[in-house]
C-alpha cells in the first residue's frame, strides 16, 4: 500500500477514533459527521456567532443601549451570516434557501434572519427606535435567532441526542447568558459602572438556569434511548471527555461560578467581567461542539 | 402513474456484494462512495445467535425526512415515488444527509471527486468516461436514484421495470439469487405487492414514519 493509498484509507476511515470501521457502519451507533467535521466546523461557529449576536441585541433592548444592538446586529449578520456561507457547498445559490419555509427549519431561519436584518437596521437608524412595539418584535426575532441553530438540529428525528425537548431551552438560555455577559462588558468598558453592577443581579440567575438546563439535557438524553445514551457516554467516557471536563466542567461552570461569587452583590470589575465572558464563550463553544460531535444514529439492524 | 418500490429477501441474500459493485459500475461512483451497501450484523447470543444480512440503499420514502429538511426544494419526490435531487438547486447545506435515518446520501466535494481507484497513478479511462457520463456537480449531494435513467429508457422502448433487465435497476439485475424484486407498489397485482402481503414485508426503522418504499422479507 503506497502513501497515497494510505491517505485515501485514512480520509475515509480515520484511525484517530473519529471514524468507524467500514464493517461497523450503521451496525453500531454511527455518529453524524456532516455538521461538525471538515467544513462542518463552520456551521458550529456560525450557530455560535448568530446566537451571541442575537443574545447581545436581546439584552440591549432592555437597556435601550444603541451600541449594543449595533454590535449584536453586526455579529449576527456579518460573522454568523458570513460563516454560514463558508459552510455551504454552493453559496451563490444561497438565495434558494428561502423556498421551503413550510417544511425546512433552515429555510425558516433564513426568513427570520432576513426580517431581523431589515427591522434591526430600521431600529438602529430610527431616533425613537426603542419603542415598545419595535422592542417586542425584535425581542421575539432575537429569541428565534438564538434558538435557530439548535432548532435546526432539534428537528432531526434520526439523531436522538438532538431530538430532545431541553435542547431549545438550553440554546435560548445560553444565548441570553452570553449576550448578558457581552453587554455587561460593554457597560464596564464605556465607564457605565452602575449599569454593569446592576446587571450582576441577573448574572447569578442566568448562570443557574444555564447550569440546570445542561444538567437536564444530560439527564434527559441519558434516559431517552440507547443511541442518545451512547452520545452522553461519548461525552463523559469516550474520546470527547477532555472537552467535556475542561470545556464544560471548568470553563462553562466552575470559572463563571467563581467569578459570579466574587462579584456577588454587584461588586463588579471590568477585568473580572472580561475573564468571565471569555470563559463563558469558550464553555458555550465547548457545549455546542460536544452536542454536535457526539450525536449518533441508531443502527439499522 | 406507478410508484416504484423494492422487496429484498434477506433469506436469499448471500452477501456477495454484487449489488454494491453493479451500482458503482452503473453510476461510475468514486472510491468510498456507495449507493448500495450490505450490512452484516448479529443478533442474540450463543448458542441462539443468528447472522443478519441486510442490503441497504436509499429507501425512496414517500414521506422522506430529506425532502422535508431540504431548504431549496432540490430534493423532491417524483410522481413515480423516486426521491430525486435537482443538482441545479442544491446549495450543499447537507441538511438532507443529517436528517436521513438510513444515511444513504453522500456529499460530492473536491475530496471525493479527486479520489483515484489507483492512487497516485491518475484516473483510469473508465473513471474519465464515468465523469463524462455522470457529471456529478461539486458541492452537491448525491444518492441512489433507483437507476431512473434505465427505467425511463426502458419504458420508452415498451419494456417493464422489474421484469425486463434493460428497464430495471442494476442492483436487481446483478443479484445472482434473485433476492431483489423491483416493481410497482401501487399495482395490487404486482409481484412485490404479493410478496409484501404474503411474507409480511417489513420496512427498516419504520418508527421514523418516513414510509420507505424498500421492504424486507425473510
Amino acid at each position: 500500500m503506497n502513501d497515497k493509498h494510505q491517505d485515501l484509507v485514512e480520509t475515509m476511515f480515520p484511525s484517530d477514533g473519529s471514524g468507524i470501521k467500514p464493517y461497523e457502519w450503521m451496525i453500531s451507533p454511527t455518529r453524524q459527521r456532516q455538521w461538525i467535521d471538515d467544513k462542518g466546523i463552520f456551521l458550529w461557529l456560525a450557530f455560535f456567532f448568530s446566537e451571541i449576536g442575537a443574545g447581545l441585541y436581546f439584552m440591549s433592548l432592555f437597556y435601550s443601549f444603541r451600541p449594543g444592538i449595533v454590535l449584536g446586529w453586526l455579529i449576527t449578520l456579518v460573522l454568523g451570516g458570513l460563516i454560514h456561507m463558508l459552510y455551504l457547498g454552493n453559496p451563490k445559490r444561497a438565495w434558494r434557501m428561502i423556498m421551503k419555509p413550510n417544511t425546512s427549519e433552515l429555510s425558516r431561519g433564513i426568513w427570520i434572519i432576513g426580517v431581523f436584518a431589515v427591522l434591526g437596521f430600521l431600529q438602529i437608524i430610527t431616533p425613537g427606535g426603542f419603542n415598545m412595539v419595535f422592542n417586542f418584535i425584535m425581542g421575539i426575532l432575537c429569541l428565534l435567532i438564538i434558538s435557530h441553530g439548535f432548532a435546526t438540529m432539534n428537528v432531526v428525528r434520526a439523531l436522538p441526542a438532538w431530538n430532545s425537548t431541553i435542547v431549545l431551552p438550553l440554546s435560548i438560555i445560553s444565548g441570553i447568558w452570553v449576550g448578558h455577559q457581552l453587554l455587561q462588558l460593554m457597560f464596564a468598558i464605556s465607564g457605565n459602572a452602575a449599569a454593569a453592577s446592576g446587571m450582576e443581579v441577573w448574572a447569578a440567575t442566568f448562570f443557574l438556569a444555564y447550569f440546570l438546563c445542561m444538567l437536564l439535557y444530560a439527564w434527559g438524553t441519558w434516559h431517552s434511548s440507547g443511541a442518545a445514551k451512547a452520545s452522553i457516554q461519548r461525552m463523559l467516557e469516550g474520546d470527547l471527555k477532555q472537552i467535556t471536563y475542561i470545556g464544560v466542567g471548568v470553563l462553562a461552570i466552575l470559572v463563571p461560578l467563581v467569578f459570579t461569587l466574587i462579584m456577588w452583590g454587584g461588586d463588579t470589575n471590568g477585568f473580572l467581567i472580561f475573564l468571565r465572558l471569555a470563559s463563558v464563550c469558550a464553555g458555550d463553544l465547548a457545549i455546542r461542539y460536544l452536542i454536535m460531535k457526539s450525536a449518533v444514529y441508531n443502527p439499522l439492524i | 402513474m406507478p410508484r416504484w418500490g423494492m422487496v429484498i429477501d434477506v433469506k436469499r441474500c448471500i452477501a456477495c456484494w454484487g449489488c454494491t459493485i453493479a451500482c458503482k459500475e452503473e453510476h461510475f461512483l468514486p472510491p468510498g462512495v456507495f449507493f448500495n451497501r450490505v450490512l452484516i450484523g448479529e443478533s442474540g447470543k450463543f448458542p441462539t445467535s443468528s447472522k443478519l444480512i441486510y442490503p441497504v440503499l436509499c429507501n425512496h420514502c414517500s414521506d422522506a425526512a430529506c425532502v422535508e429538511a431540504c431548504p431549496t426544494g432540490a430534493t423532491y419526490v417524483r410522481e413515480d415515488g423516486i426521491v430525486a435531487i435537482d443538482d441545479e438547486k442544491c446549495v450543499g447545506c447537507r441538511a438532507c444527509m443529517v436528517s436521513c435515518p438510513y444515511q444513504q446520501r453522500t456529499y460530492y466535494d473536491e475530496n471525493v471527486k479527486t479520489r483515484e481507484y489507483f492512487p497516485g497513478q491518475g484516473k483510469t479511462e473508465m473513471e474519465i468516461i464515468g465523469e463524462k457520463l455522470y457529471p456529478f456537480k461539486l458541492g452537491t449531494v448525491i444518492k441512489c436514484n433507483f437507476c431512473s435513467e434505465r427505467l425511463e429508457d426502458g419504458m420508452k422502448k415498451g419494456l417493464t421495470p422489474g421484469k425486463d433487465e434493460d428497464a430495471s435497476p442494476a442492483c436487481v439485475n446483478i443479484c445472482p439469487v434473485g433476492a431483489r424484486i423491483f416493481g410497482d407498489l401501487d399495482d395490487p397485482n404486482s409481484e412485490i405487492n404479493r410478496l409484501i402481503m404474503e411474507k409480511k414485508g417489513k420496512q427498516l426503522r419504520k418508527e421514523f414514519g418516513t414510509e420507505p418504499a424498500v421492504y424486507y422479507i425473510d
